[in-house]
């Protein structure tokens, strides 16, 4: 992969520093066509529950300028102070998801993943940052040990009682799964090997396919779990129209009903009431239901240029550590896209993945840009070579 | 790619380089693997997926109620009316939902309103619970506004009470009576879903109903959904020329009849039926109508207060259970289940025995019921639930025979309140006895074949065929002159005139004057009752004696009364009719129903005649105790004895109209099986008519022209306390007097203006001290009156009327 858009930076000379224009673009777009779109797909919600038809545009655009504030202070930040908050971040990690235990967590649709600290917090989204922060840092002071397969199942180790605690605690496994799969991609790039991550990920999706195959032969039912209820309305969705399955064939017919172009924005007849949740998880389907198969192209593309952002911040990141946090960022960003995406076309079990920048959620949106920000920060060290050299 | 970094802390090496781009090349491939899915979604089931969210939509939906019209009576007073009322109504789907976080905040602000629910709070948590698919459940209803309206304000404030959801309100109306029993008999009441039953609300149905509004959903030419509301066409208004209040005089002088001999000679009522017309001779209108028992319109189905005749084997013991257990019922708000130990109580003495002998005379008499003697309570109990088959198989396997005894109750039950609800004035035929002489002397006058001269003589029996016909005074009446015979009622005489007139003539006035066809009152369920008359082929000589004093074949009400009117108001025969006029949701009239002159059954002469003859009775005759005081009036009165003969039982009725000289209202009173030892006479409904235009006729602006005697005046200071009062009201809404004219000979003619309209003035109205308490009574007329002498004033001169009696006569 050659990095034409960037020039390499000059160690010797401090010409110019660097601004990644692009990315920004590409952040300022995805977070207004966000906002459109959360508009558009919640506004008959809103009326009918709070009266207001901007009541969750309102909500999340204070988060989005919220966000932005907090994306331009950590990018001013030198990244390196992260590096000696690494341990912290993990405990604050730890600490906020324990305090959803105390009476200062809160529910919300059922789920108890919320904490009431002045602001309302997701502790998940916190864990986020947390595990990316700890993780560079960690990695970067494994050295050369992260290269045996000890060091590797150590590393990974260490993911596993925040993965865990996500998961019981707030009973989150999309996240939980995010969180591991941020952990087991920012080793892996830092590794050598193949084979082994090879192996685990397929050992995963063994160990899933079993799953799979027992809620199939009916072993495994609703009624012990209601993930297998979920799987069960994964694999035949039109048998469970109407409870488990409804939110997906909701999602399906709307994702289906938009042929190219979509019936245009704000026609959407799925979000009248009809995909629950149209602002949240599945607000990818309301938008290939407007804009049609072009508008989820484009959306797509924007996500896929994103990362593509990340990887030449990364490869030009000026030590490890810049480069292994803009990784995780970039891991997060697209294990987020890609599973919100497998879910609403029904590749994968309904889990509750929320759509970068898109989705509703004020907690999400500001530790995207609060990553972002750190991405930038990394960028930011870049230094450009003299283009006379 | 393998470019190193120099630095003192760790690089981001190349190999680190090549596996973030290995990691990008996977995070490609699976973006790739999406979009093949997004495509192939598209490609496969878009056009299925596209028809499925057409298909969801709602199109169709939401029933806007229309209002029903109301019922008003001819001075606007409303008798019937539809109130705006709503329904409650939860989605216990939403309601769990979301680990039923909304459930206990929707309970609470159901559970602080003023609304009356079906469910107790916590039967009303165990249903949505138990029913977590329900989306549509009634909780409350017809509840009035003002119960609701907290509900809907918070319902309506969603930023407020963000916490209240699967709760919403239907609008639907709700027919209320604001006077109860009041014409219970003609308007009847509406049941089930705004189905009118009975009377004017049956009738009418149609007209009254209007059409239910509608709200839906389309797809427009850009397949944008759009949604539209048709608003509900509302029921048209009837005005009737029922008068509330002379109805309301009425029904008390009937109830207090009933009143007086309820229980005098056998258990019961104080008549089997008592049956009050009032109709306006020229027009056909029907300005009263009343029967008796009567029911409240706002609760027909109560049955307090009712016999129930199950079986005459049941006799007491049934009867008993039956009405205690009915008023517990009526009391406990559909409470669904008893207490399974209630019937091992109930259960008597002899459960073996009863058992197997109800059970052999079930088998061969279809009339017994089979219920053992033990389980009658019990079934009873159970009442309308229709579950009580839990007697063992023996009561299925008696299904096809006899009933159960709870079936034959649930079945006298409802025999019992079909003839509650139904209305004698129309609906009941019977033999109307000697108020027919006048149609028979009619025919006989309108032929030539009676002169008006003829004279009788009755030696109290008369011999027809092989049959002794005897009169009604047994020992004759000796010699009788024309107007005699009807003032004597004399059965024999009226024997000769029918021999003289025949049977084709007697058969061709007996079809004239409608007899069995129906009059086509605008009510439902008058009778027909053309096999109930006799036929010219098969007539015998009997037959045309008895029935020339109407004995013998049978009529309703609204026949007599409708064929009289056409014979004292000029030969006219007006088709008889409650509405007057239609008028639309706004109150503009859309329809007015004029009087309809159906046919000309008499000459005017003749009519005069019997106007003539009619007053001959009332002030000589047979019918002088329905005179009310200081009224002339003209009538027939009737004692009809009923089928099966000789059982003493008779149908006493009169048939009179006043003032005598210009008939303005025609009265016919009917009383079937007056509750007294002997039911024979006429009396009991002379003078029941006498009480009722007593009241009527003064309201009515009828002005006395007789003197009255000392005993009169007393009966009337005494009684007029009563009818001031009661009068007082409708007098305000009949409008003020306006006009005066000396009505010095009103005697025969007709009149083309419509009774209501003639006003009386005061000065006909001076035959002395009981006008003026009358008046006095009367502050609408407006005229002064001078406290000391009691002589009215006249406003413009300031001076007293002159007091004298004026010789009317």
């Amino acid at each position: 992969m050659s990095n034409t858009g960037v020039r390499r930076r000059s160690k010797a000379n401090r010409d110019k520093a660097f601004f990644d224009y692009s990315m920004l673009f590409i952040v300022i777009f995805l977070v207004c066509f966000g906002l459109v779109m959360l508009y558009s797909v919640s506004s008959y919600e809103s009326v009918l529950h709070f009266g207001d038809s901007a009541y969750y545009f309102k909500k999340q655009a204070q988060s989005t300028l919220f966000g932005f504030v907090m994306m331009f202070v950590v990018m001013m930040l030198d990244y390196h102070i992260w590096q000696k908050l690494a341990i912290p971040a993990y405990v604050v990690s730890a600490v906020l998801i324990l305090l959803v235990l105390t009476p200062l967590g809160y529910e919300v649709n059922g789920a108890r993943r919320w904490l009431n600290v002045g602001i309302s917090l997701q502790p998940a989204e916190v864990a986020k940052v947390g595990m990316i922060i700890f993780f560079a840092g960690h990695v970067c002071k494994m050295g050369k040990s992260i290269q045996t397969l000890k060091g590797v199942v150590k590393t990974l180790l260490l993911g596993v009682p925040i993965s865990f605690m996500v998961l019981t605690i707030t009973d989150n496994l999309s996240t939980a799964i995010i969180i591991f799969g941020i952990i087991f991609m920012m080793v892996f790039v830092a590794t050598p090997n193949y084979k082994e991550y090879f192996i685990i990920g397929g050992g995963v999706v063994g160990i899933a396919a079993i799953f799979v195959m027992l809620v199939k032969k009916g072993v495994l039912t609703s009624e012990q779990s209601y993930r297998f209820g979920r799987i069960e309305a994964w694999l035949n969705p039109e048998a469970y129209a109407g409870t488990t399955g409804f939110q997906t064939l909701q999602a399906l017919y709307a994702l289906g009903s938009g042929e190219i172009f979509g019936k245009g924005l704000g026609q959407s007849m799925q979000k009248l009431g009809f995909v629950p949740e149209a602002q949240n998880d599945m607000v990818f389907s309301i938008i290939c239901e407007e804009l049609g198969l072009f508008g989820a192209a484009v959306v797509l593309m924007m996500f896929l240029m994103l990362i593509w952002r990340f990887l030449v911040v990364a490869n030009n990141a000026e030590d490890m550590y810049g480069a292994l946090l803009v990784v995780g960022v970039m891991a997060h960003i697209s294990l987020q896209v890609i599973l919100n995406v497998a879910v609403v076309t029904n590749l994968i079990p309904n889990t509750g993945i929320t759509l970068p920048f898109i989705s509703y959620g004020g907690s999400a949106v500001v530790f995207l840009l609060i990553e972002i920000g750190l991405v930038f920060s990394v960028a930011r060290r870049i230094r450009l070579r003299n283009s006379t050299e | 790619m393998g470019r190193k970094k120099r630095k003192n802390t760790q690089r981001f090496t190349g190999r680190m380089q090549k596996k973030l781009t290995v990691l990008f090349l996977l995070i490609v491939v699976a973006f790739g693997i999406l979009s093949v899915r997004l495509y192939a979604i598209n490609r496969d089931n878009g056009e299925e997926y596209k028809k499925q969210v057409l298909s969801q939509q709602e199109y169709d939906s939401k029933a806007l109620p229309a209002k029903r019209g109301e019922i008003i009576d001819c001075n606007g007073t409303k008798i019937a009316v539809s109130q705006k009322v709503y329904n409650v109504c939860i989605d216990a789907k939403t309601l769990n939902g979301k680990d039923a976080q909304f459930l206990d905040s929707t309970l609470n602000a159901l559970y602080d309103s003023a609304i009356e629910f079906v469910y107790t709070r916590e039967d009303l948590r165990r249903y949505i619970m138990s029913n977590p698919t329900s989306q549509y459940r009634v909780i409350a209803k017809k509840q009035p506004y003002d119960n609701v309206s907290e509900l809907m304000e918070k319902l309506n404030n969603k930023a407020q009470y963000p916490d209240i959801k699967g709760v919403w309100l239907e609008n639907t109306y709700q027919r209320t009576y604001p006077y109860g029993s009041l014409a219970c008999d003609v308007i009847g009441f509406v049941q089930g879903d705004n189905e009118g039953a009975y009377g004017l609300e049956e009738y009418y149905n149609s007209t009254l109903n209007g059409t239910d509004g509608r709200e839906y959903g389309y797809l427009n030419d850009d397949e944008n959904l759009e949604r539209t509301i048709k608003s509900p066409d509302n029921g048209k208004t009837l005005v009737t020329s029922l008068d509330v209040n002379i109805q309301s005089i009425v029904e008390k002088h009937i109830l207090a009849f009933n009143k007086e001999h309820e229980n005098e000679y056998r258990e019961g009522n104080g008549s089997k039926n008592t049956a009050v017309i009032i109709m306006k001779p020229d027009s056909g209108e029907i300005l009263a109508m009343a029967s008796y028992p009567v029911y409240d319109l706002n609760d027909p189905r109560n049955t307090d207060g009712l016999d129930i005749v199950v079986d005459e084997e049941y006799s007491t013991q049934g009867i008993v259970n039956i009405s205690a257990d009915d008023s517990g019922d009526s009391g406990e708000n559909g409470d669904e289940e008893k207490p399974e130990a209630e019937d091992t109580e109930s259960q008597n003495g002899d459960p073996a025995e009863g058992e197997s002998q109800t059970q052999e005379e079930g088998s061969e008499n279809n009339k017994s019921f089979t219920a053992p003697a033990g389980s009658r309570e019990k079934q009873a109990m159970d009442g309308e639930e229709g579950e009580a088959q839990d007697e063992s198989g023996e009561a299925e396997e008696k299904n096809d025979g006899p009933m159960t005894y709870e079936e034959a109750y649930e079945a006298a039950k409802m025999e019992a309140l079909n003839s509650l609800w139904k209305n004698f004035c129309i609906n009941s035929t019977y033999e109307p006895g000697s108020t027919y002489k006048p149609f028979t002397m009619a025919a006989g006058l309108e032929e030539g074949i009676l002169t008006g001269n003829e004279s009788f003589n009755c030696q109290g029996v008369k011999e027809v065929g092989d049959h002794q016909i005897h009169c009604n005074n047994r020992m004759g009446h000796g010699i009788l002159d024309f107007s005699g015979a009807l003032e004597q009622s004399c059965n024999v005489a009226f024997m000769d005139i029918g021999a003289r007139i025949g049977k084709s003539v007697f058969m061709k006035y007996n079809r004239l004057y409608n007899f069995g066809l129906k009059t086509n009152i605008d009510l439902t369920g008058e009778a027909l009752t053309n096999t109930l008359v006799f036929d010219e082929e098969t007539m015998v000589p009997t037959d045309l004696a008895i029935s020339s004093f109407g004995q013998g074949f049978n009529v309703t009400m609204i026949q007599m009364i409708t064929g009289f009117c056409s014979l004292i108001n000029g030969g006219y025969y007006y088709q008889p009719h409650i509405v007057t006029k239609i008028l639309n949701d706004d109150g503009a009239t859309i329809k007015t129903i004029e009087p309809r002159v159906l046919k000309q059954t008499v000459s005017e002469e003749t009519s005069a005649k019997i106007v003539e003859l009619c007053n001959n009775v009332v002030s000589k005759g047979t019918g002088k105790s329905a005179r009310p005081a200081g009224y002339r009036i003209g009538g027939k009165t009737g004692t009809a004895e009923k089928y099966p003969r000789k059982r003493g039982n008779y149908l006493v009725s009169f048939m009179g109209f006043a003032p005598a000289d210009d008939p303005q209202i025609v009265i016919y009173t009917v009383v079937d099986e007056p509750n007294v030892p002997t039911q024979a006479s006429a009396r009991y409904a002379t003078l029941l008519t006498r009480d009722i235009l007593t009241e009527v006729l003064p309201y009515m602006h009828v002005f006395m022209t007789e003197e009255l005697s000392e005993d009169e005046k007393a009966q009337l200071s005494e009684a007029q306390l009563t009818f001031a009062q009661s009068s007082d009201k409708s007098l305000s809404e009949n409008g003020i007097v306006s006009e005066n004219e000396v009505n010095t000979d009103a005697a025969g003619g007709e009149s083309e203006a419509p009774a209501d309209e003639q006003t009386e003035s005061v000065i006909t109205f001076e035959e002395g001290e009981e006008e003026k308490r009358e008046f006095e009574m009367d502050p609408e007329t407006g005229y002064p009156i001078d406290p000391e002498t009691g002589a009215i004033l006249d406003p413009e001169t300031g001076q007293p009327l002159d007091a004298n009696i004026s010789d009317l006569e």
